[in-house]
């Protein structure tokens, strides 16, 4: 009787996981398996070819495009972090109750409105008869338009808003289990504010600063919507050329092949910070 | 000579909105003595501790430390370390790096010299060769000691001690309740102790200030306190004690001792605060002080037992007074010595103790009972 009830204990346990096991493996495994697959494929033969991979590798507007997308998405991912941080110290440990509950309500409630709408509103401030230009004239610093979109710091702005919250929740968490007593005792041992953050404060929150900044990374390196509303054509992020093979060119395997390169890429650079910062990613997460 | 005072309070009160935390304490605690604040929760007790320490500012008064004015100076400036009551190790850190951080926020000192300080204090504390041990990988009582080192090992004039004991289970506190104690005679430095354990307080402290509702009741050495109790809420509060409620006092003997009628007994008592004839009082009597002989005798209030609770060492003996016109129940300890008596539940004893073994206050409720 005893292994029966375990027996039928186990089944449940394999209902209540379907749904998890057919998203992941219908929804992520299967498009993975078949990316990679078409990712080695000749376009017109199907036979088995590296020659998608080749032209990553020798195409300097490809590598370069490549690059910058990295680089820029560890730049937005830094300044989140410089942005998200004081935040989230403030809301956890300086704000009152009730302070902290609208703070947070505060940061939650542009993220009720979708990726999109949001870069139509940093469209409506930015472009050149914009809310933006428009004041500056009416102050007198200029007196044509200006316009602020389509420029490398307007994708960062873009990005770095779009990611604040992914960064901000995990640190909120993280400072929330940080036991004021511990900073008071740093503070009654001679410490200062710079000691304290450094030796206490960021050595505690770190698993949040980790999580949060993969999952930015990751969010900017993979993001379309914002880069190419508010970066325009010349905007020359690696999704867009992904984009471009598949839906342009119905150059599938490129794309594929572009696909893969980004995925890999993103998993080898997290899984190194993840070593050079010594944190494990199942405590982090 | 005079003694040297390292902590003084001079009239401070702490008020948080309209709640006054603390009502115009003022105390001194002479160099190199353990100074016990003892009170209930919520007495203020921790308010005061975090004042010293800097962690909180007075409303008024001044708080000095070794002499000096701090109530502008922040906490770390200040020249006393506090042992927090969940201790506030760094996880983060191992063993040593605890102990090293005051020292290394304090500078001027190379890498191997603040490290042979820090394991000197370890060693005094008892925790040698536990340096490089994480801070989850070592038990509750060692926590405890890491947490005396990292203090201890800045040699400040003060030590503050937020009830670190709390935590440990009884024997555990029971052993580091006496090395606390040795620790600080051997160092010489001065501790300020608060508790709500009135038996870790008279065990340790040179001096105790029992403290409540944010005011000093009293502040005097432990048997001071135990025998001679200076407020109602002490006498109630420090030991054990049979309460005799809503007594008529009939007539002072002398300047010390009155005569109470409860229900048509008369006891005498120590009055442990000016009394008159006709006041309504309590009176508190130390049950160990009860001497407990078994039949009738002249002297004395002749009683039934009613109870015996067996405790190892001693008993708890219930008895009823049999004369009087209410009921009176009395707790007597019986040590369990080659002469105490042997008796049994039922049997009729004749109770009797010392004037100055019961302690009489006026009632807070004056209703006679």
């Amino acid at each position: 009787m005893h292994l029966s009830t375990r027996f039928r204990r186990g089944q449940r346990l394999w209902l209540l996981l379907l749904p998890t096991l057919l998203w992941i493996g219908l929804l992520f495994v299967l498009p993975h398996i078949k990316l990679f697959l078409l990712s080695f494929m000749d376009r017109r033969s199907g036979a088995f070819t590296l020659a998608n991979y080749a032209a990553f590798f020798n195409s300097s507007l490809y590598r370069n495009v490549f690059v910058r997308t990295t680089t820029f998405s560890i730049v937005t991912t830094l300044l989140t972090l410089f942005i998200s941080f004081p935040a989230a110290f403030i809301i956890t440990k300086v704000l009152g109750r009730k302070m902290k509950a609208l703070a947070l309500i505060a940061i939650v409630l542009p993220y009720w409105v979708s990726e999109l709408i949001q870069a139509f509103t940093w469209m409506i401030l930015f472009r050149e008869t914009g809310v933006l230009s428009y004041l500056l004239q009416y102050l007198g610093i200029t007196h044509h338009n200006i316009e602020f979109l389509y420029h490398n710091s307007t994708i960062v702005v873009g990005l770095v808003y779009t990611s604040l919250l992914f960064m901000t929740i995990p640190i909120i968490n993280s400072l929330d289990t940080l036991d004021d007593s511990l900073i008071e005792a740093a503070y009654d041992l001679g410490g200062d504010f710079w000691s304290t953050m450094r030796e206490i404060i960021i050595p505690h929150a770190a698993p949040g600063i980790m999580v949060g900044s993969i999952m930015v990374f990751m969010l900017n390196l993979g993001n379309y919507v914002t880069v190419t509303l508010l970066g325009g054509k010349n905007s020359l992020w690696f999704t867009e050329s992904i984009y471009n093979q598949f839906i342009v060119r119905f150059n599938q395997n490129q794309g594929a092949a572009f696909g893969v390169i980004l995925l890999t890429f993103s998993v080898l650079f997290v899984w190194i910070v993840l070593k050079i910062t010594k944190q494990d990613l199942t405590e982090a997460m | 000579m005079p003694q040297e005072i390292d902590v003084s309070l001079v009239h401070v009160t702490k008020k948080f909105g309209d709640l006054v935390a603390v009502d115009d304490v003022s105390f001194e605690v002479p160099k190199g003595s353990f100074f016990s604040i003892l009170g209930p929760s919520g007495s203020g007790k921790t308010t005061v501790l975090r004042m010293i320490a800097g962690f909180e500012t007075p409303t008024s008064g001044d708080i000095y430390i070794g002499g000096e004015r701090v109530n502008d100076v922040p906490p770390n400036k200040r020249r006393c370390n506090m042992v927090f009551q969940r201790l506030a190790l760094f996880p983060m850190m191992d063993v040593l790096g605890n102990v090293t951080f005051g020292l290394r926020r304090r500078g001027g000192m190379s890498k191997a010299e603040m490290e042979r300080l820090a394991r000197k204090a370890l060693e005094r504390v008892g925790l040698q060769g536990l340096g490089r041990r994480k801070i989850n990988q070592i038990s509750g009582g060692q926590q405890q000691r890491v947490a005396l080192a990292r203090s201890l090992v800045l040699d400040p004039t003060v030590l503050l001690l937020d009830e670190p004991l709390g935590s440990l289970d009884l024997k555990l506190r029971q052993d580091m309740k006496l090395e606390l104690k040795h620790l600080q005679a051997r160092m010489g430095t001065t501790f300020v102790y608060i508790t709500h354990d009135q038996t870790i307080a008279l065990a340790m402290s040179d001096t105790i200030a029992v403290i409540n509702r944010g005011k000093i009741e009293q502040i005097a050495s432990p048997e001071e306190l135990y025998r001679r109790p200076a407020t109602h809420f002490v006498a109630s509060f420090v030991g054990e004690n049979n309460k005799l409620e809503g007594g008529r006092l009939v007539r002072m003997r002398d300047a010390q001792v009155c005569e109470v009628d409860f229900g048509g007994i008369l006891m005498s008592g120590r009055m442990g605060e000016p009394l008159s004839p006709g006041d309504t009082v309590d009176l508190f009597i130390r049950p160990e002080m009860i001497s407990l002989r078994p039949g009738r005798h002249e002297s004395g209030f002749p009683g039934k037992i009613e109870e015996i609770n067996f405790d190892g060492s001693h008993s708890l003996i219930v008895v009823n007074l049999l004369e009087g016109r209410a009921p009176i129940t009395i707790n007597v300890k019986l040590q369990h010595t080659e002469q105490a008596p042997e008796v049994a539940t039922g049997d009729l004893v004749t109770l009797s103790w010392r004037w100055d073994a019961a302690n009489a206050f006026r009632s807070p409720t004056g209703k006679e009972a």
